[in-house]
């Protein structure tokens, strides 16, 4: 049993040693960890930054027009007379939340249909890859769009939307993930010494094909906050107030000639992040893959 | 199997795809209820009893008080016959089928200059890349193709505007003409050139080489902006497609038969590794759809995009169902091009 346990440990030493030979990774993982930081300071304390309103903008309509960046106004401001800098480190919170929640939402339920489809085969099978197809057959945006609009147009639809789009991404990955696994001739060995259907299912399979699907999904958190707030970018927040950072983008957009600043840092802020996390990703994908491991 | 019974195979699992896009956006149509479809189908222009009026005979003829299935099926019928209903934006006003004539063609304009950007850009620095490898420059074009991957598609379109829009001037920012060049003119409306309602060709047409030149200089910002969001997927699967090609013993084979770099890179390697960058074609053309919402909004380009963005502001249900339906029936289409190309040229795909 301590032999084991040493081993399990020589194990992961070798995995973090992988991650932190990966610079670039490393990096990834710091920014990702600034972000997650400044929404947790957001959500429990936002005073410690000086911040009161969280879940608003303050807008000042005295002075509406985009001022430089200043001592007052790190970020300068955007229309109408919104603090950039604050303005930025609130909606990171909320683009956070959000894009978590497609993500979670998106995952579980294509995580679920994937496994049930792979192991009940046959016509269910057929017809869940069918459904995919379908919805594979409208440009992702487009139908998070119209299904945003009949919902409603609110960050909370507008991620029910991104989720009902992204599930069968997931349902098809965790199928041939699941499929691919139950070839394994440690699942054939177990199915050859009387282990019952269920318990192979459990206990040999899905421990092991499970896995790899869900660091694949946290993956794209990244694209997903970029396509999340592309939609807020385009109009779908009725809100006016809802400091998030494609709205953020969009609200100095008629400026952009006087004031790039309005523009350029909340768009930034977005980029970071989904570089950071693609970063993250490769260095994972290292840690994961034994063949890379070398 | 031959090519001609995949053809017919591909085409007739067309059909379920096809039912299947309908039915979505028919269930999406009926999530709030049935005055959707009303709000569909209700001329904009009517009021009063008129309206009364209208609104029973469109319950009558789309049968919406009987059961939701039966509806689809009336509801089909008339998308069949190219009755797609009414929208009613700020920028257009009246059946859905003319908005379509009007801003589709603007559309496919703008995507198709971004994809032949995108086939001359993502090919030439992908194989570059690949040919070049851990050199200075692979490594700045890694770098740069990573950073574009990850910027949402506006702030490419911002960045473009600032640098070559705001601070060179050389490029103009919006819309698709300068209006002083356009005004008066018999084949220029509102907004809306004839016949083609592209105005570059229409300008060609009719022999104004100043405004088509004009058009064409407005139209190199969105077109580059579309197609610098997508290109970057594209290099990185070229290069390394490119390197796994460069590994194969025909390769070496032809490198140890004393043929230049040059020959075995153009004429041994490229075309081999083009063949997974087929496949990338469906995804290209989605990505080009969903692009030009984003780009056209951006630029005051009037397409298709521009079209849907103003249907979700003024809440418009017949733009919306429409283009959803309309960008769909695209994407199927270029989706078994991309098959029956593949089947093409790869045989093995058939069997």
């Amino acid at each position: 049993m301590n032999q084991e346990r040493a081993k399990r440990w020589d194990n992961t030493k070798l995995s973090i040693r992988v991650f932190l030979a990966n610079r670039t990774a490393l990096v990834g993982l710091i920014i990702v960890l600034i972000y997650v930081a400044d929404a947790l300071i957001m959500q429990f304390d936002p005073g410690l930054l000086g911040i009161t309103q969280v879940n608003t903008l303050v807008p000042n309509f005295t002075n509406p027009v985009p001022l430089p960046p200043s001592w007052a106004h790190p970020f300068g401001t955007t229309f109408p007379g919104v603090d950039l800098y604050t303005s930025i480190l609130k909606a990171i919170r909320i683009d956070l939340f959000y894009s978590i929640l497609v993500v979670a939402v998106g995952s579980v339920a294509g995580a679920v249909i994937g496994v049930i489809s792979a192991t009940v085969g046959g016509l269910l099978d057929e017809t869940v890859m069918r459904i995919t197809d379908i919805f594979f057959s409208i440009p992702y945006l487009i139908l998070a769009l119209a299904i945003g609009f009949i919902l409603g147009r609110s960050l909370m639809y507008m991620s029910l939307a991104l989720a009902l789009v992204w599930w069968p991404l997931y349902a098809r990955y965790t199928r041939s993930q699941t499929l691919s696994t139950k070839e394994f001739t440690y699942v054939e060995a177990a199915r050859a010494s009387g282990v019952s259907r269920t318990r192979i299912m459990f206990r040999h399979i899905l421990p092991n094909a499970l896995p790899p699907v869900f660091i694949q999904i946290s993956l794209d958190l990244g694209s997903i906050m970029v396509i999340f707030s592309t939609l807020a970018f385009i109009g779908f927040i009725a809100n006016a107030k809802v400091p998030e950072l494609g709205y953020l983008t969009s609200l100095g957009l008629n400026y952009v000639q006087t004031a790039p600043w309005a523009v350029i840092f909340p768009g930034v802020a977005i980029t970071v992040f989904a570089l950071a996390v693609n970063l993250l990703g490769d260095g994972l994908r290292d840690v994961i893959d034994p063949r890379r491991r070398s | 199997m031959n090519l001609w019974a995949y053809t017919i195979r591909r085409l007739l699992l067309l059909i379920p795809t096809l039912l299947g896009l309908t039915l979505i956006v028919f269930i999406l149509s009926h999530v709030s209820g049935n005055n959707v479809i009303l709000a569909e189908y209700l001329s904009p222009k009517l009021t009063g009893a008129a309206r009364a009026i209208a609104t029973q005979a469109l319950i009558a003829r789309f049968h919406l008080n009987q059961p939701i299935y039966v509806q689809y099926f009336y509801w089909l019928n008339a998308i069949l016959h190219g009755n797609w209903g009414y929208t009613n934006t700020a920028i257009y006003s009246g059946p859905v089928t003319t908005a379509i004539a009007l801003f589709l063609p603007n559309t496919l304009m703008l995507s198709a200059v971004a994809a032949i950007l995108i086939w001359i850009i993502g090919v030439r620095f992908g194989v570059y890349s690949a040919v070049n490898r851990d050199s200075v420059s692979d490594h700045a074009l890694r770098v740069g193709s990573f950073t574009l991957y990850a910027m949402p598609i506006y702030l490419i379109g911002v960045a473009l505007i600032i640098v070559l829009g705001v601070y060179l001037k050389v490029l103009p920012i919006s819309g698709v003409v300068s209006p002083t060049m356009v005004s008066g003119l018999s084949w220029y409306v509102n907004g809306i050139s004839y016949p083609t309602h592209i105005i570059i060709i229409d300008a060609m047409l009719h022999g104004a080489w100043g405004i088509a030149l004009n058009a064409v200089i407005h139209l190199l910002l969105p077109a580059i902006t579309l197609a610098l969001a997508i290109v970057a997927g594209l290099i990185r699967i070229l290069r390394s497609s490119m390197l796994e090609v460069l590994d194969q013993d025909y390769i070496r084979l032809a490198r140890s038969k004393g043929l230049s770099e040059r020959i075995v890179y153009n004429l041994h390697a490229r075309k081999n590794a083009l063949l997974p960058v087929i496949t990338l074609f469906g995804l290209t053309v989605a990505g080009l759809l969903g692009g030009a919402v984003v780009v056209e909004t951006i630029f005051n380009y009037p397409g298709i995009g521009y079209w849907t963005t103003q249907a979700l502001l003024d809440s418009d249900v017949g733009g919306i169902m429409a283009a959803t339906l309309l960008f769909g029936l695209i994407l199927v289409v270029a989706n078994l091009l991309v098959d029956l190309i593949y089947a093409f040229v790869d045989p093995r795909i058939r069997y």
